[in-house]
């Protein structure tokens, strides 16, 4: 709390020499005697202290301070934790700050101009009146004409109580001190009033008091009963009394200034205080007021994303905010609108695809009925009649694999198919496979080769049979078609995640191009080639969507002239994703163009197979077919 | 005495296909197009087999399939052009021995009767046991503690070959080609439903089985 004090003293006008330059640190000596006292006694307890010192500290350190510790972290932590994540919190705390440094910076610079404003009126108030009194005590001692001690103390004394009637509003006291020095027979001893001795006069008051003439003051503090300590102001002057010089002091309490400045600067602190919560309540309010309809509109984002599409936000009002909520729920509304439509299209579609197969295949079971039997019966036809029998047969077939194909696909495109997923053994369908292919390879004079490397990690796949089988028997049907009768080669690896199966041929291969283009619908190798088995087109393309259904992943490799190869991976367990596939594309690199096998990694030649095979289904090592 | 087929399909076009078919192999076909009408017809002809197209107009195949399976044994066999899972596996539910898809080869349509026709071969008298269960092989019957449970022919042949190997375990597709003379590997999704519904007759709690075991990825076997 700022005091009404100002420690130097000081000279009319500011012209008085020698002036003592440390005057603000001036400290009367029985105030340092009591701090040397004080100082002995602390000195004595500290040397008793340590003793007991160290055990309490022990313990305190161990019961107190330890859980405080922890739970200052935990609040630290979780307060650390709201400034990150509460925009809220953050804004009232950084608001708060900044109000209480601006507070504090204008409530201090207010108090300090009002203390020195009152300051400064009670001292040039002190000056006049002490100038006033002093020179009316001055003319009075030069008047008095007086022979004996007590005499002249009786006069001083009366005189000097013209000076105590002659304060404004604060008590005035006075102290007349002999200035030391001097051998007059005829001296009056110190006068005082309400108590006051020479040792609160500061030396330096004294000494500039004692050396030269003039009026000189300075702060000082007033002991005011046990423990109160009052402001003061003590304004001094050299006196003359009979050819004696003495020190006139003329003493005025600050108090009823002091308590003045008490008040206002309570007032000052509590409206301070009284702003920053006005201030923390305005951030609190407008923060609110912006940040609930922010995580609003995050908690209702996030039903939407869950799925929860009927999610909206309150709408209230008709401001910024009341725009950001309806804007939302505008955009909420068209993502509904359109997810619904998309389902109801994708409904459509797909009960659309299931009545174009009832009602398509049921005409055409009617047909190939009525073509089987006259196929059947083309023996007794005559040549012409032969002949269109056998074309209806035939075409009859084709167009039935090709509408089989194509409600296939559709299925997918409609997001129909399911997969029926369980764990079985990948040889018991490549078993399956290589059967079914057994007529085809005569007939290209292929020949057809299974390489196992599954002992580590077996050959169980969650996973659909019909469709993986129909995923096989595509890809070695082409290989086979595309074979130029070279050697068709099947490697099947596992490791604890995946397992994949790699069907390579050596025949007339792919270029960059056409590997891209594998799997597009309705795209052939070489469209003048002679469609042996004629298939749709289709076979890669719902291959492929046959993996995907899996999580697994079909890729093709060719190069023109050495073959291609075309590599299934799966995850082990549906649901997860594959990782890296454990054969090679091509498997065992891509020079291989006499049909030699460079098999690397954990693969094993094609004639180990057999003592390597681990699945629960037997089949033949080496399938020659 | 040539086998009676009642042929229920809306398609009059596929039903007459059909009759020619089966009349060239030696049946008696008769036909209904309506489902509402499906069941008099049946009473009627009295058929050994009925072929029943899932999709009628009036009431549904299902529904014709659950009520001719109430009053009789007779042999079932849907004809479906929908492939999806959820159909097949309904129509079996409902009682269906065996269905073909359409659109089927006349060949594979006659097999399939044929598969179900076999006449019950003069089998020699033999009982069996699986748990608590009594099969008189040659009685045609079964009995758990002392009381007959009616088992369809599927459903009785499916347990006669698995209680008279209880040591084997046997494959779907083994079952395939055992119980419903299938010679290539076909829809193990018939022995899963079939295994259901014998295991809903014979088995005290279905939940846990002890007649029909399941050996988890190979198939089922007959319990001790």
């Amino acid at each position: 709390m700022t005091k009404l004090q100002e420690h130097k003293p000081r000279g009319r006008g500011g012209a008085s020499p020698a002036m003592p330059a440390a005057g603000g640190n001036l400290t009367t000596g029985a105030a340092a005697d009591a701090r040397a006292a004080r100082q002995a006694r602390l000195r004595g307890i500290l040397r008793r202290i340590p003793g007991w010192l160290r055990r309490t500290w022990v313990l305190l350190l161990r019961w107190v301070l330890r859980p405080a510790g922890r739970w200052l972290d935990r609040r630290r932590l979780g307060l650390r934790r709201r400034w990150r994540t509460s925009l809220q919190f953050r804004t009232v705390l950084v608001t708060l700050l900044i109000a209480f440094i601006a507070l504090v910076g204008v409530g201090a610079y207010l108090s300090s101009q009002i203390a020195n404003g009152l300051f400064q009126e009670r001292l040039q108030q002190a000056k006049q009146e002490s100038s006033r009194g002093i020179s009316q005590v001055q003319e009075s001692f030069d008047n008095a004409q007086l022979s004996d001690v007590p005499a002249a103390s009786t006069y001083v004394r009366d005189t000097l109580k013209l000076l105590e009637v002659g304060g404004a509003d604060d008590t005035r006291r006075y102290l007349m001190v002999l200035v030391p020095g001097q051998n007059n027979s005829l001296f009056v001893a110190t006068v005082s009033s309400g108590g006051i001795t020479p040792a609160i006069i500061p030396d330096q008051l004294r000494t500039a008091v004692q050396g030269h003439s003039g009026q000189y003051w300075q702060s000082i503090s007033l002991s005011a009963g046990s423990s109160e300590e009052h402001p003061a102001l003590a304004v001094g002057s050299n006196v003359n009394l009979l050819g004696t010089h003495y020190e006139l002091y003329l003493i005025y309490d600050l108090n009823n200034a002091q308590v003045t400045l008490n008040y206002i600067q309570s007032v000052l602190w509590l409206g301070g205080g009284i702003l920053l919560l006005l201030f923390g309540g305005i951030a609190l309010y407008v923060t609110r007021n912006v940040v609930l309809p922010i995580s609003q509109a995050a908690a209702v984002s996030e039903k939407l994303a869950s799925g929860q599409l009927q999610e909206r936000m309150v709408v209230r009002g008709e401001d910024e905010v009341a725009r950001l909520a309806s804007s939302f729920n505008r955009m909420a509304n068209s993502l509904q609108e359109q997810i619904t439509q998309l389902a109801t299209l994708s409904h459509m579609q797909q009960s659309f695809v299931s009545d174009v197969s009832h009602e398509l295949r049921t005409p055409l079971t009617t047909v190939r009925m009525a073509a089987e039997v006259l196929f059947d019966a083309r023996d007794s036809f005559d040549p012409v009649n032969k002949r269109s029998a056998e074309l209806l047969y035939h075409q009859v077939e084709r167009f039935q694999a090709l509408l089989a194909d194509l409600l296939e696909i559709s299925r997918f495109d409609a997001g129909a198919a399911v997969l029926d997923a369980e764990p079985g053994d990948i040889f018991a369908v490549i078993h399956n496979v290589m059967e079914g292919a057994h007529p085809l390879a005569e007939q290209c004079g292929s020949v057809l080769t299974v390489a196992g490397s599954t002992e580590k990690y077996g050959s169980v796949v969650d996973m659909d049979p019909r469709r993986i089988d129909r995923i096989l028997r595509n890809l070695v049907v082409n290989a086979l078609e595309h074979g130029d009768g070279k050697p068709v080669e099947l490697f099947v690896a596992s490791d604890a995640d995946t397992i994949a199966v790699a069907v390579r041929d050596h025949g007339i291969g792919m270029s960059a191009d056409e590997v891209t283009r594998a799997f597009d619908r309705f795209w052939r190798a070489d469209p003048a080639r002679a469609r042996t088995t004629g298939g749709s087109g289709l076979g890669l393309a719902i291959a492929t969507e046959d993996s995907r259904l899996h999580g697994g992943l079909l890729e093709a490799w060719g190069k023109p002239g050495v073959g291609s190869c075309f590599r299934l991976t799966l995850p082990r367990r549906s649901g997860t994703a594959p990782g890296p596939s454990p054969v090679g594309l091509p498997p065992g690199g891509d020079d291989d163009a006499s049909g030699n096998l460079h098999l690397t990694g954990e693969l094993v030649p094609a004639v180990d197979f057999e003592s390597n095979i681990t699945g629960a289904e037997p089949i033949s090592g080496r399938t020659v077919l | 005495m040539k086998a009676r087929i009642l042929v229920v399909d809306d398609d009059e076009a596929l039903a007459e296909m059909i009759g020619i078919v089966l009349r060239n192999d030696g049946f008696e076909p008769f036909f209904c197009a309506d489902g509402a009408q499906a069941l008099a017809a049946f009473r009627s002809s009295k058929p050994d087999l009925v072929l029943l197209d899932l999709m009628l107009p009036g009431v549904d195949g299902i529904e014709v399939c659950r009520a001719i399976r109430a009053e009789s044994d007779v042999a079932i066999v849907m004809l479906t052009a929908k492939s999806d899972t959820s159909d097949v596996v309904r129509g079996l539910e409902s009682g269906a021995d065996d269905y073909v898809p359409k659109p089927f080869k006349p060949a594979e349509l006659v097999a399939r009767v044929r598969a179900r026709l076999r006449p019950g071969d003069q089998k020699a008298p033999e009982t069996l046991a699986i748990a608590d269960v009594t099969i008189d092989v040659a009685g045609h019957t079964v009995h758990r503690a002392g009381k007959k449970i009616s088992l369809t022919p599927l459903e009785f042949d499916l347990l006669v070959a698995l209680a008279r190997k209880p040591w084997q375990v046997f494959t779907r597709e083994l079952l395939l080609e055992q119980v419903w003379g299938y010679r290539h590997a076909a829809d193990t999704r018939l022995v899963n439903v079939h295994v259901q519904r014998l295991r809903s007759k014979i088995e005290q709690d279905p939940e846990a089985p002890e007649v029909v075991l399941t050996v988890r990825g190979v198939g089922y076997r007959a319990g001790q």
